[in-house]
């Protein structure tokens, strides 16, 4: 039943878009001044129908109704409502619905907010827009769709995968989807701006606002997703460079360039192909991003859902938009007028857009170049951390030199202001004191300390003095605190953290330098859908005798049977203790994994703080526009 | 100016201390792939895969062997697909040097891109 009718709504769906591409196309370029009543009312009914199919998918969740095949293959009528409900996007036929109701969504968003004046823009925007609702429904009717039926109706799921099982999981797609698909609607409106010529400010008023949106959206995401690999994967990092994790970068990056690029065209200086080029590429890599994750071609942690028949699809669906966008862009590229000066501000924008596609491309190559060796000449390496530590991290060091000095310059003239010099040498004393804590020896790490707490101070008294002249640009000196404190707090981060690894039978004693470490006690539990082995541990620090109650578990899920390895975290204002356990298969023994990490909540809390930025940003903008 | 006195000022405050706890078994551990998992390092990993190459590594510490002489011996065994840090050798050349290629490429862009307004200015 549901099935039918889920079914249904979608080729309603496909077939209002098409409706909706015909008539912007028949529109465009008309001598109506404004956009017809009847395109608004058939982009309210496909909002209405994509928007009741996601519905009836999560109704087939909820209810448990294993005609589908989709539910009968990722869900189980023991599992909690929760996951049931965080189900229905946890797999890959559930998440292309998703996108595909969030770019249905956008599109009406910005057919209903965005008050450009320029109509030609507005159908453009719209047609291209629902040109890719249509690609991706066809996408998901022809090869993934989630309303596919099964027969005979099986009475029990498979069930979800535990370690997806999660709340942080739960909330991690959706967070990344509107961060991903929220850039479909700049990348729309950059092939919309080609075509029918709006000016560079009208066009940076038109896709700031989802720049924004898109940027905030996407940095949350990362960071619940860090988060949840943080105290979910059990090994104790938050970032592994897993390919996974960089397609999720890599469009951070470039919306990153594109948030700033979009200041220097909003004031009519330039740059307007290249925040074309800029839009266009955030797609682009939001799509490959995808590719990567969906195909299978990657080997991951995160790998879920992954088949060889939708990378082919993406795949040549990238290839085309990348041909079709670079055919738009070299045929109707304007002509620029160029008004930049060095040492202005416009010329740090630019130089952080350089850096940005330099990082952008480093993640690339690494994510990509093991795969092309491999297919080409059948030679497997990785590319791991060690690999971006060494190849990103010196080029931190003058990124963060930018973000201290480029936001005092001012645009255009290059009227040059001296560095306060206080800022500089407090700057200088605070590192010293940091250094003779620490005592770390690697130059290039002392180098980077030093930056991000130049970077701090230097926000910091931006901060102050423009408090002190009313005129506060919060929402830059936020972000840019929250990116020095990160980085100043990773540091930290990295150079305190204590791991201890070793073997231990039930009662015995573990002394470490700072720490023991006693096993007191091993239980067995029974919970709705796993069994859990809890062990308790005591550790008492041997300088503050202060002591914790550490609970790893061992949990086996029953559907699917998966092992899961729960880790244990006491977590403190300045400290994290973290430890896991997992048996050592026909024995008695237990392998633990002690682990002191300092600052971890302070490295959240600066990613929050630079996510902030860009939402406070947003919000403001609406504020001026209605005043 | 002052920011090249302060980098050279920096100089002078390296210690060549350096860290005690730096265990040199977990810098091997954390830098090898768990060939049976998905995308973990042996450090991280508890499978039956990574506690042998654990305790290979132990032998070979305790045997005097470098870091350099035991990925050496793991990348002959398994192939490079155990590290995680790509060696540097006639198949990674373009690995490593890409990204430095496009920095300059990046210099190069820039360097136009600034330099043009000024010459209209004359004109």
């Amino acid at each position: 039943m549901l099935s039918n009718l889920g079914n249904t709504l979608i080729i309603v769906a496909l077939l209002i878009s098409f409706l909706l591409v015909f008539f912007s196309f028949k529109e465009f370029r008309t001598n109506n001044n404004s956009i017809p009543g009847k395109i608004y009312k058939i982009s309210l009914l496909q909002l209405f129908f994509t928007a009741s199919s996601f519905i009836i998918l999560l109704l087939a969740y909820v209810l448990s109704d294993f005609s589908l095949a989709n539910v009968y293959e990722n869900s189980h009528t023991n599992k909690p409502l929760f996951y049931k409900i965080s189900g229905t996007w946890g797999n890959h036929e559930g998440s292309l619905l998703l996108w595909i109701n969030i770019l249905v969504l956008f599109s009406s968003l910005f057919l209903f907010i965005n008050k450009n004046k320029d109509k030609d823009f507005k159908i453009l925007t719209l047609l291209f827009q629902n040109i890719l609702v249509i690609i991706f429904l066809i996408f998901l009717l022809s090869n993934s769709n989630p309303f596919s039926k099964l027969f005979p109706i099986p009475l029990e799921g498979l069930g979800l995968n535990p370690i997806l099982q999660d709340p942080a999981l739960a909330i991690h797609p959706p967070l990344l989807y509107v961060g991903f698909v929220g850039s479909s609607i700049y990348f729309s409106a950059a092939l919309a701006a080609l075509i029918s010529k709006i000016d560079s400010q009208s066009l940076a008023i038109s896709i700031k606002p989802w720049v924004l949106v898109s940027w905030f959206f996407q940095t949350v995401g990362i960071l619940v997703g860090s988060i949840w690999a943080y105290y979910e994967l059990g090994w104790g990092g938050y970032w592994f460079w897993d390919p996974v994790e960089n397609s999720s970068l890599m469009p951070w990056f470039v919306m990153t360039a594109l948030l700033h690029s979009i200041l220097v065209l909003e004031r009519r200086i330039g740059l307007y192909s290249w925040v074309i080029v800029l839009s266009i590429l955030t797609f682009t890599m939001s799509v490959t991003g995808t590719f990567l994750v969906r195909s299978g071609i990657l080997n991951s942690v995160h790998t879920f859902a992954s088949d060889p028949s939708r990378g082919l699809f993406i795949l040549s669906f990238l290839i085309i938009m990348v041909f079709f966008s670079i055919y738009i862009f070299f045929k109707f590229a304007p002509n620029e007028s160029k008004k930049y000066t060095i040492f202005s501000k416009e010329t740090f924008i630019i130089a952080n857009n350089w850096f940005m596609i330099f990082f952008l491309g480093v993640v690339l190559i690494g994510t990509l170049y093991p795969v092309f060796l491999d297919t080409i000449t059948g030679s497997k390496i990785s590319v791991g951390p060690p690999y971006y530590n060494l190849v990103l991290a010196p080029f931190l060091i003058p990124l963060l030199f930018l973000m201290t000095s480029g936001p005092n310059y001012k645009w255009i003239s290059h009227e040059t202001k001296s560095f306060f010099d206080l800022v500089l040498v407090l700057s200088v004393i605070l590192f010293l004191i940091t250094f003779l804590l620490i005592k770390e020896s690697s130059f290039l790490l002392n180098l980077i300390l030093f930056f991000s707490i130049y970077l701090i101070i230097q926000t910091l008294f931006d901060f102050y003095e423009s408090f002190k002249k009313k005129n506060i640009n919060i929402s830059r000196i936020i972000s840019h605190l929250g990116f020095g404190l990160l980085i100043f707090f990773i540091y930290i981060n990295h150079i305190f953290s204590q791991e201890n690894n070793f073997n231990l039978k039930l009662g015995e004693i573990k002394k470490t330098d700072q720490y023991i470490i006693k096993f007191e006690n091993l239980e067995e539990k029974s919970i709705k859908n796993y069994k859990s082995i809890v062990g308790y541990f005591n550790i008492s620090d041997k300088k503050t005798s202060i002591t914790k109650e550490l609970k790893p578990e061992i949990r086996v899920y029953d559907k699917p049977i998966t092992i899961t390895y729960e880790a244990s975290i006491e977590s403190n204002l300045f400290s994290d203790t973290y430890l896991t356990m997992s048996n050592i298969s026909e024995t008695d023994v237990f392998n633990i994994k002690f682990q002191v990490k300092p600052f971890m909540n302070f490295i959240w809390f600066s990613v929050l703080l630079l996510s902030l930025g860009g939402l406070l940003n947003f919000l403001s903008r609406n504020k001026n526009e209605k005043n | 100016m002052k920011t090249i006195i302060n980098i050279l000022l920096l100089f002078f405050f390296i210690t060549s201390e350096s860290h005690a706890n730096e265990n040199l078994n977990n810098k091997i551990l954390k830098n090898l792939r768990c060939l049976v998992c998905q995308g973990q390092t042996v450090q991280d990993s508890n499978s039956e895969f990574a506690l042998i190459i654990k305790s290979v590594v132990k032998d070979k510490i305790k045997e005097g062997n470098s870091e350099k002489e035991i990925y050496q011996f793991l990348s002959e065994k398994f192939g490079d697909w155990i590290l995680l840090n790509p060696p540097f050798k006639k198949n990674s050349y373009l690995l490593w040097f890409l990204p430095y290629l496009l920095f300059i490429l990046g210099i190069i862009l820039l360097f136009f891109l600034l330099k043009k307004p000024k010459i209209r200015s004359k004109e």
